[in-house]
């Protein structure tokens, strides 16, 4: 009892606070930047990322076991993992940039892990016999982490693709109501921020170079963030898979079983591989990497969910229909 | 190389620089910050860029006249007695096709070619990533086919007349082998492919551009600084100040004369290798896993044995049964751990190894996760099944009731027997049936079919059905082992640990800095291959550490 009135006022709390946060990116996004404001949208990030881990935790302490053993328990993970990547990208000094992406996702996946869609969930699971291992907090916690900074790397590059394809547009619609698009265009994508600061700098050029330099900085930060945090992410897949391998020569009998989970994970390694390698060469950088990275965002979504949906394989628990090995 | 100085901060560099370049020793006030707000950001519309640059700095004379001491650098260099140090050890790899004459005649020579036509094509990284995205794609395919099936069911899921998509029928899936995907032809094929890229990548691409990242190449124009990806020109500084600084965070640096060269994180341009290496060792493994492995798997009853080579199949053409092969199994006692709810928590075998002389050579209860491992030899506990029944019946007996799996949707497991009644040899035999889900409770069920009470094989409890008085003794479960041997697991972990560590020391960024002393301004630019971002700002943050000297005196030595 104590224990639900405690997930009850946990997952309210990091809800309610994200939306804070959500509203003061909003905020910012129309009024010029106030400094304290972003300050408090960070420590809102850093207290939703503790009430999260409080559930998670107190999770672990009611059930006995290592609270990722349902789609519940790994969708509230998730969402811990955006704010893990939102706060560890912050370690590395960026500007706001990769907080419009993890902070929506947060609030995403917790909304919908609570939503009365997965009511039913909410109950502690028992654990079956296969999950009983140390591996599982290992493997999975990975695979959660790696899903989450893979998906805010490759919506980094969706948001380029889109930036760099509303640039071509505009070519053809020159002339008619510029200013006016431009305007609208900067309230989309956040760009006003950088347009307060950077205005007294640009004084003297003209608007038109203005806007193409300040694009062109735009699609650059947002190509090497994303290049970033998907490596990052790559790195924890990596890990991820690999400690899998390892339970599965525990539990299984073979490290490598082609299960229909563990191929689409390595199909969403070798996307990511591929990603990386564009990366290499200077003729395939920009727009084509951020193709291959927009390829993997819905990889990955096939990996989580997509499988699980249809029930088949090993990695048949932790699915919407609630099976037993 | 050798008259340049390693920095070492214990080391003082003024007594390292015998000739000193200005008499910079007391004319000098550490100020706190250079200047404030030239975070100038380093991309590349040069013309702006520079536009606001000017605009930032205050003093554009100093700037204009480190410019026009740019053009004439070559003569400000005052150490030319060193020779330009990095371009004796040209092409390694490039210069080994024309270090050796091949005497042995053209197909010699023309293998040569064909070797290096070969590596050419195979490390073209527009190919590699394409033979990923096959391979993506046929392992999606893979998933999508349901695998391993008879002949007969893709006759009715790809039927000739109504293809899949329009062009996928039968035909196409069993003739490439699609319903064994990966172990057919195309994919195995694609797999090798794929290495044998991998090879050729880090021969003809990798290796070279460690080779090149690896030397210490001081740049001798403010030019070539000025070109780079971040570049950006520090007034009234000194470059032992700003090695100085770069040495606090960590760079290695490197000073000769008027030029500075540092470089942090090395291990980011070598660890690609290690991850191609680390896949290739993985492949090998996987290789000899499929040729050299044994497989096999056992339903035990109860107190029953085996020996370990009378079940194990062989995988593949390198797979030589073991010594260990010789020794006998013996399941002493097979049981289930419950929940509270009744479901089963753990399964669990007590298995004894026996040598055929009859000793005990080990005993483990082993439970899923938790295998048992000897002599190469890895038992799983991976299923579990009803063997019999044993019950008195009206005080006679006890009698063994062999218990038959029944067939259910889904993956609940369902076993029954019968205990005859009346004349076994008349047509049509009544009796007492027993079904149980688990070893904890049987339920019966008398001759009509009608419930008639549970009973728990612990209990002991008599139940009286039509007048007949049964004790269910015991419940004898038999328990599901798998085996193996798989000689590429140790290579396959191997190949695991270096490519966790690999792909994490990828992570890093391998950046470098050149600075140029000219005059009393220092050109500095930089380039790293990953953190664009983090380097930009750590560059800016450290830039402005640097202390701005005050009133130099001008008449330099040089």
């Amino acid at each position: 009892m104590i224990f639900t009135t405690l997930e009850h006022i946990l997952t309210h709390i990091s809800f309610s606070i994200i939306s804070i946060v959500i509203t003061i990116h909003l905020m910012t996004l129309l009024a010029h930047e106030i400094l304290e404001l972003r300050d408090s949208s960070e420590k809102g990030m850093i207290a939703t990322f503790f009430s999260i881990t409080g559930l998670l935790v107190s999770r672990w302490i009611f059930s006995g076991h290592f609270p990722l053993s349902n789609l519940y328990e790994s969708l509230i993970f998730l969402s811990c993992g955006f704010s893990i990547t939102h706060m560890i990208c912050k370690i590395g000094n960026y500007k706001n940039d990769l907080s419009t992406i993890t902070t929506p996702s947060t609030i995403f996946t917790q909304g919908f892990a609570t939503s009365g869609f997965l009511t039913e969930m909410h109950q502690f699971e028992i654990l079956v016999p296969a999950l009983q291992s140390q591996w599982l907090m290992m493997h999975v916690s990975m695979m959660l982490l790696s899903y989450a900074a893979l998906l805010c790397g490759s919506l980094l590059s969706v948001a380029l693709l889109v930036i760099t394809f509303r640039k071509n547009i505009d070519i053809f619609c020159k002339g008619k109501g510029k200013n006016f698009l431009i305007l609208i265009k900067s309230f989309l994508f956040g760009e006003i921020k950088y347009l307060n600061e950077k205005r007294s700098i640009f004084e003297n050029t003209s608007f038109l170079s203005f806007r193409n330099y300040y694009k062109y900085q735009l699609t650059q930060r947002l190509d090497f963030l994303s290049y970033r945090v998907i490596s990052l992410g790559f790195t924890f897949l990596t890990i991820g898979i690999l400690c899998g391998a390892v339970w599965a020569n525990e539990a299984w009998g073979s490290y490598w079983n082609w299960d229909p989970k563990e191929t689409w994970a390595f199909i969403t390694w070798i996307i990511f591989a591929i990603y990386l390698h564009t990366r290499t060469s200077q003729s395939l950088q920009g727009t084509n990497s951020a193709l291959v990275a927009s390829i993997g965002f819905l990889i990955i979504w096939i990996c989580y969910f997509g499988i699980n949906l249809l029930g088949i394989g090993l990695h048949s628990y932790g699915s919407f229909i609630l099976t037993s090995t | 190389m050798s008259s340049s100085l390693l920095l070492n901060l214990d080391k003082t560099l003024f007594q390292a620089l015998s000739p000193p370049l200005f008499s910079i020793s007391n004319a000098r006030i550490f100020l706190p910050c250079r200047r404030s707000g030239v975070g100038v950001v380093g991309f590349k519309p040069r013309a702006s860029r520079d536009g606001f640059e000017a605009e930032a700095l205050p003093e554009s004379k100093t700037k204009k006249k480190s410019r026009s001491n740019g053009g004439s650098s070559k003569k400000i260099i005052f150490f030319g007695s060193a020779p330009p140090p990095l371009s004796e050890e040209r092409g390694g790899g490039a210069g080994n096709g024309s270090g050796k004459p091949a005497p042995e005649g053209s197909s010699w020579v023309f293998l040569r070619r064909a070797f290096k036509r070969a590596l050419a094509v195979l490390s073209n990284l527009p190919l590699a990533i394409g033979e990923m995205f096959f391979i993506a794609a046929l392992m999606a395919l893979g998933t999508v086919i349901d695998q391993g099936e008879a002949p007969d069911y893709y006759f009715q899921k790809y039927p000739e007349e109504n293809p899949v998509l329009g062009f996928i029928t039968w035909r196409w899936v069993l003739a490439l082998g699609f319903d064994h995907m990966f172990t057919s032809p195309v994919f195995l094929g694609m797999l090798i492919l794929l290495a044998a890229s991998l090879m050729a990548c880090t021969y003809t691409t990798q290796i070279p551009i460690v080779k090149v990242a690896r030397r210490w190449s001081f740049m001798q124009s403010a030019e070539t600084i000025r070109k780079m990806n971040f570049a950006d020109s520090l007034p009234r500084a000194s470059i032992q100040d700003l090695g100085i600084i770069l040495m606090g965070s960590g760079y290695e640096v490197f000073l000769k004369g008027p030029s500075l060269y540092a470089f942090k994180g090395m291990a980011g341009r070598f660890a690609p290798i290690g991850v191609h290496l680390a896949m290739l060792l993985i492949m090998t493994g996987g290789t000899l896993s499929a040729a050299g492995s044994f497989k096999g798997s056992v339903t035990v009853p109860q107190g029953l044995n085996f020996v370990i080579g009378d079940v194990m199949n062989p995988n593949g053409f390198l797979s030589f049964p073991s010594e260990s092969f010789n020794t006998e199994v013996h399941v002493n006692r097979f049981y289930m751990d419950y929940y509270d709810s009744g479901e089963v928590s753990q399964f669990y075998t007590d298995l004894s190894l026996f040598s055929l002389d009859g000793k005990e050579l080990l005993r483990k209860t082993i439970r899923v996760n938790d295998p048992l491992r000897y002599g190469g030899i890895t038992i799983y506990q991976t299923d579990w099944s009803f063997s019999a029944l044993q019950i008195t019946k009206n005080g006679e007996g006890p009698f063994n009731l062999a218990m038959a799996p029944l067939q259910l949707n889904g993956d609940k497991k369902l076993f029954g027997t019968i205990l005859p009644t009346g004349d076994p040899d008349s047509p049509n035999v009544k009796g007492i049936s027993m079904l149980a889900r688990d070893l904890q409770s049987i339920v019966l069920y008398d001759q009509e079919g009608k419930f008639a009470g549970v009973r728990r094989p612990s209990s002991k409890l008599p139940i009286e059905i039509d007048g007949t008085r049964i004790v269910i003794e015991d419940a004898i479960g038999s328990t599901g082992l798998d085996l193996k041997t798989d000689p590429g697991v140790p290579v396959v972990y191997a190949g695991f640990g270096a490519l966790m560590l690999t792909t994490c020391m990828s992570y890093f960024s391998h950046s470098q800095i050149w600075a140029l002393q000219d005059g009393t301004t220092v050109t500095v630019g930089g380039k790293t291959n990953r953190a664009k971002l983090e380097f930009q700002d750590e560059l800016n943050r450290l830039l402005d550490k640097v202390p701005e000297l005050v009133a130099v005196d001008q008449n330099s030595n040089g």
